[in-house]
């Protein structure tokens, strides 16, 4: 009913002064005897419709074929990038000991002793790859004498397959806003792409670069998908600044902002390089509408668009942010001009912002707070480090795994999270931050230990589905986020409706997940373990083997009191710790 | 300046933790005593409630609340008195005509959004979507971080019939419980297992959240803590027998009429007597584009039955004074009639209707013009609405927010109250 509803009102809805308001008093009114008259009347008001929008879609083929030729001008070289050359992992994981440990010095604060194995492990499973480890890769890991078993596991992780989806996870909600103008965009192939990139290695400015200047279809370049998701002047320029040159400025979209420099001038000439772009609206995938065949191009003219543009917009020439305005034919392409500064080795934000983001991902804070406000008047907790590992990041030619690489071969990063002493003050990295999992992270190391994503994912492919419907793991981390954009790295920000389904619903208690990790007739201490490694990457201490064997001692049976111990040590703090 | 305010909360959250010792003994008190009533009794409680009737799709007020019998596209609804004076509304509600006295119509909403999804982001938030480049909380989750306890056995915010709209920037400690089906209560409300192997998990948890905080002193593990206490509390309380619409006498559940909303009402009336300070219930099946007149005459019989049941009953249990009653939805119809027998969407003039928590019920504020198609006297916007909403309940609505990232956000940016109706 609703649907055919919505219909109808696609094929009435226009325009009155900027607000989408329905066709008013139609016919309106009807004489209620005469049936004939009533459907003559909608038989010609039907004509009427389809006459105009054929004129309507005649006039747009025009337009477009001209937006084409003028468009069919030369293709844009890809700026010149320097060939990489990076130092050595080991010694710049020292380079960044030295700076932290000076500063520890001179606090008075000792820095905290390095993690344990089962630590480590499960940390470097979850920030780089997003998911816990299995109990036989933990096991093999914890026995390993292998001196460099820590330096291996950090390669091994990098090279792996969920090394880009986890940075996907990260990336595709910075970019891809869900809101109700987005339902019929797809994210799939955002995600993918994201994922292929960072797996690929692919250099960061060639990354940005590409996204940037994105034109084309879904299908032929998904990265297009960034401008389908956001189809405003505004909405581009605020995430383009933020996430990629760390640098809020949607406040001076409406007013010169308050506590720094930026002007809404500075605002608008950024905004001014995507003033040409031309995002397709979305199709409906229920309507027949191919999701895949929408596309993005870049015009000689300002774009089209409706509501591209917002009434505050200041019509002013592009600007970059801080910087001179390029001289730019009207005709010519925007976009890569942008790009390119960006991304250049000497821009002022670019390459900082992104050391900052992943200093911040693998430590729970950044040198600067918050992560992508590192605008004037933000101070950096270690400015040095900061601009050292900008340094080597440029000089790596922009390489997100070495960078990565780099840090996590740290004694700061293969600290203990256990305090020692009194608290001292976290920007001083004296200990590993303890994180929580984000719920992509809580999902995947849910379904790691029980199993029950892949029953999700198998009911899922049995029932019809529509197209472009949440898949389980989306509708769990919806659940999860309830509204948010994305997760705070440290705070546990579960609610009482998350609670009950983790200790009620068959996610955690699934009889068919303890049978397989400790089978009928397991001894108790090899089923406490298995259970340990499973979930917590660890083996239990002595004391809680002595707890849980007390446990067993008083619970039916066996198999009931590992059922017991699976669900509780699933719905503990530690399980959705990284710590 | 805000820019180290985090930093600093998170830091002094971590040192308090780190020098005094955390009790982590609250569950086994909690399920010894077998109930947790943190929430507090009717006559206890000190902050107001609301609950939120929403229309979805959008009713005309052509058909409702503000009939024009002798203009073009009024159909054949007649208008009926009330026992508000010169105050008429539709013959298919009757039952609310009777109780008139204690409501007031606005009948000059005008509103910017016309498509369904931003119209009703923007009703329930007072903000554009997309605004600024942030989620804005809903109603619901501000009303539950301005008036709820905390420690409150039920969740603050209950939303019953469909998904609504969550908690925003304020996160997911004041997202909605949501209850799908009203006559099945709360999702995963119950143990998969026996009240004394629950016990014993429970205990075994325990031991081993103290062992995970004593080793990492970690500020999450005291929040993971809280928030799982608060859900086996609301497991164990007495609190979440009103989600058990089986307790209710069947004569008291027959007023409300029959059907999800009519269960939904009555729930709602159930939660706020247990001190829930925000209830939202959904009545689908507005979007009358075609065959609206037979629709709404539906559509009208269940709000009548229902909200008039729960009129009374929020009066008879001396809580109408504390509860305020919203019925609205995300924007009106239009005031003709389409080829195919339906009104289409129409945010230019439309109504909503309050009632309870001291507003000063037995009038219509504002008019629409003869034609029922632009506002004559008094518009009302929508932040104009939600502030009324809001100091109605006793929110400041000129109270500022942080976001995570410490941008300052106004709960309503520039509503005026509508003095006729408030105190």
């Amino acid at each position: 009913m609703r649907r055919a509803a919505s219909l109808l009102f696609a094929t009435l809805a226009f325009v009155i002064g900027g607000v989408a308001v329905e066709r008013i008093g139609l016919a309106a009114d009807q004489p209620k005897s005469k049936q004939q008259a009533k459907k003559e009347q909608l038989k010609k008001f039907k004509a009427k419709q389809a006459a105009r929008q054929k004129a309507k879609q005649a006039a747009k083929r025009r337009a477009e074929a001209e937006d084409e030729k003028a468009s069919a001008a030369k293709p844009v070289e890809p700026p010149k990038r320097a060939t990489p050359n990076p130092s050595p992992a080991a010694a710049v994981a020292q380079m960044i000991d030295e700076h932290i440990d000076r500063k520890l010095a001179e606090a008075k604060v000792p820095a905290g002793p390095a993690a344990s194995d089962d630590e480590f492990l499960r940390r470097a499973y979850l920030d780089l790859t997003g998911v816990i480890p299995t109990a036989a890769k933990t096991r093999a890991f914890l026995d390993s004498t292998d001196p460099q078993k820590r330096a291996k596991l950090i390669d091994e992780l990098l090279a792996s397959e969920t090394y880009g989806k986890h940075q996907a996870d990260l990336w595709v909600p910075k970019l891809f806003p869900r809101d109700s103008a987005n339902r019929f965009v797809l994210r799939e192939p955002l995600a993918k792409w994201f994922a292929d990139q960072f797996n690929a290695d692919t250099r960061w400015d060639k990354l940005v670069y590409d996204l940037v200047t994105a034109s084309g279809t879904v299908a032929d370049n998904p990265a297009v998908t960034y401008y389908l998701a956001n189809r405003s002047v505004d909405k581009l320029t605020d995430t383009v600044t933020q996430h990629f040159l760390g640098v809020q400025l949607q406040c001076a979209q409406c007013h010169n902002h308050p506590f720094n420099a930026w002007k809404q001038t500075e605002y608008w000439g950024m905004a001014a390089f995507f003033s040409k772009v031309q995002p397709q609206n979305p199709r409906n995938p229920n309507r027949g509408g191919d999701a895949m065949q929408v596309g993005v191009r870049e015009l000689p003219v300002k774009s089209r668009l409706r509501n591209f543009f917002p009434d505050s917009a200041k019509d002013v020439p592009p600007k970059f942010l801080g910087g001179p305005e390029p001289k730019l034919a009207s005709r010519e392409p925007y976009r890569p001009e942008l790009a390119e500064w960006m991304t250049g080795p000497r821009n002022p934000y670019f390459a900082r912002a992104m050391v900052n983001r992943t200093w911040g991902q693998l430590f729970g804070r950044g040198f600067v707070n918050p992560i992508e406000d590192m605008g004037e008047g933000a101070i950096a907790s270690h400015p040095e480090l900061l601009d050292a590992l900008t340094r080597e990041f440029v000089k790596s030619g922009f390489d997100v795994k070495h960078l990565t690489r780099c840090i996590c071969a740290s004694q700061a990063y293969q600290r203990t999270s256990k305090p020692s002493g009194s608290e001292a003050d976290p920007a001083l990295f004296a200990r590993m931050a303890v994180k929580v999992m984000t719920p992509e992270q809580l999902f995947d190391s849910l379904g790691r230990v029980t199993g029950f994503d892949r029953q999700m994912e198998r009911a899922r492919a049995r029932a019809p589905k529509r197209p472009n419907a949440p898949t389980p793991r989306d509708q769990f981390v919806q659940f999860y986020l309830a509204g948010a954009e994305q997760a705070h790295p440290t705070e546990y920000e579960g609610g009482i409706p998350q609670a009950l389904k983790l200790m009620n619903s068959r996610i955690v208690g699934n009889p068919a997940a303890v049978r397989s990790i400790a089978p009928p007739g397991t001894k108790p201490a090899e089923a406490f373990e298995a259970i340990y490694l499973a979930a917590l990457s660890r083996r239990p201490t002595g004391e809680e083997v002595t707890r849980l064997k007390e446990y067993a001692a008083k619970a039916g049976t066996p198999n009931e009191a590992y059922g017991d111990i699976l669900w509780v040590v699933l719905n503990s703090s530690e399980f959705t710790a990284v710590r | 300046m805000f820019r180290s305010e985090k930093t600093r909360r998170d830091f002094l959250r971590l040192s308090a933790a780190g020098v005094g010792t955390v009790s982590l003994s609250g569950w086994l008190k909690v399920l010894a005593g077998h109930t947790a009533s943190e929430g507090s009794s009717p006559s206890a409680r000190k902050h107001k409630s609301c609950i939120l009737l929403w229309m979805d799709g959008g009713p005309s007020h052509k058909d409702t609340f503000d009939l024009k019998p002798d203009s073009k596209g009024a159909g054949d609804f007649k208008p009926i008195s009330t026992s508000a004076l010169g105050v008429q509304i539709s013959e298919h509600l009757p039952q609310l005509a009777k109780r008139m006295h204690h409501g007031v119509l606005v009948r000059g909403m005008s509103t910017p959004e016309g498509a369904h999804p931003r119209a009703k982001y923007n009703l329930h938030t007072g903000y554009r979507e997309g605004q600024g480049g942030l989620v804005y909380p809903s109603l619901g989750a501000i009303v539950s971080a301005e008036i709820g306890d905390p420690k409150a056995a039920v969740p603050n915010f209950v939303s019953i019939g469909n998904r609504s709209f969550g908690s925003g920037f304020l996160g997911p400690k004041h997202q909605p419980l949501i209850v799908t089906t009203p006559s099945r209560g709360v999702e995963d409300l119950k143990a998969a297992v026996t009240d004394r192997q629950f016990a014993n998990r429970l205990g075994l948890l325990d031991q081993m959240e103290k062992a995970f905080y004593h080793e990492y002193r970690a500020g999450a593990a005291v929040d993971h803590k809280t928030t799982y206490e608060r859900a086996v509390g609301l497991m164990k309380s007495k609190e979440a027998k009103a989600f058990d619409l089986s307790r209710e006498p069947s004569a008291a559940k027959e007023k409300y009429g029959s059907g999800r909303f009519a269960e939904g009402v009555l729930m709602a009336r159930r939660l706020v007597e247990v001190g829930v300070p925000f209830v939202e219930v959904t009545l689908g099946g507005w979007d009358t584009h075609q065959d609206n007149f037979a629709r709404v005459k539906s559509l009208s019989g269940q709000v009548d039955a229902a909200t008039a049941a729960l009129l009374d009953d929020l009066k008879d249990r001396g809580l109408l004074d504390s509860t305020l009653v919203v019925w609205m939805g995300e924007f009106g119809r239009t005031p003709g009639i389409n080829p195919t027998g339906g009104r289409d969407h129409f945010p230019v003039a439309w109504s909503t209707v309050l009632a309870g928590a001291g507003v000063k019920g037995g009038q219509a504020v504002g008019k629409t013009a003869e034609d029922g198609m632009t506002v004559a006297d008094h518009p009302v916007s929508v932040v104009d609405f939600l502030a009324t909403v809001f100091s109605a309940v006793g929110v400041d609505p000129s109270k500022e927010n942080n976001t995570p990232e410490g941008r300052p956000i106004v709960l309503v940016k520039g509503g005026t109250v509508i003095k006729e109706l408030v105190g």
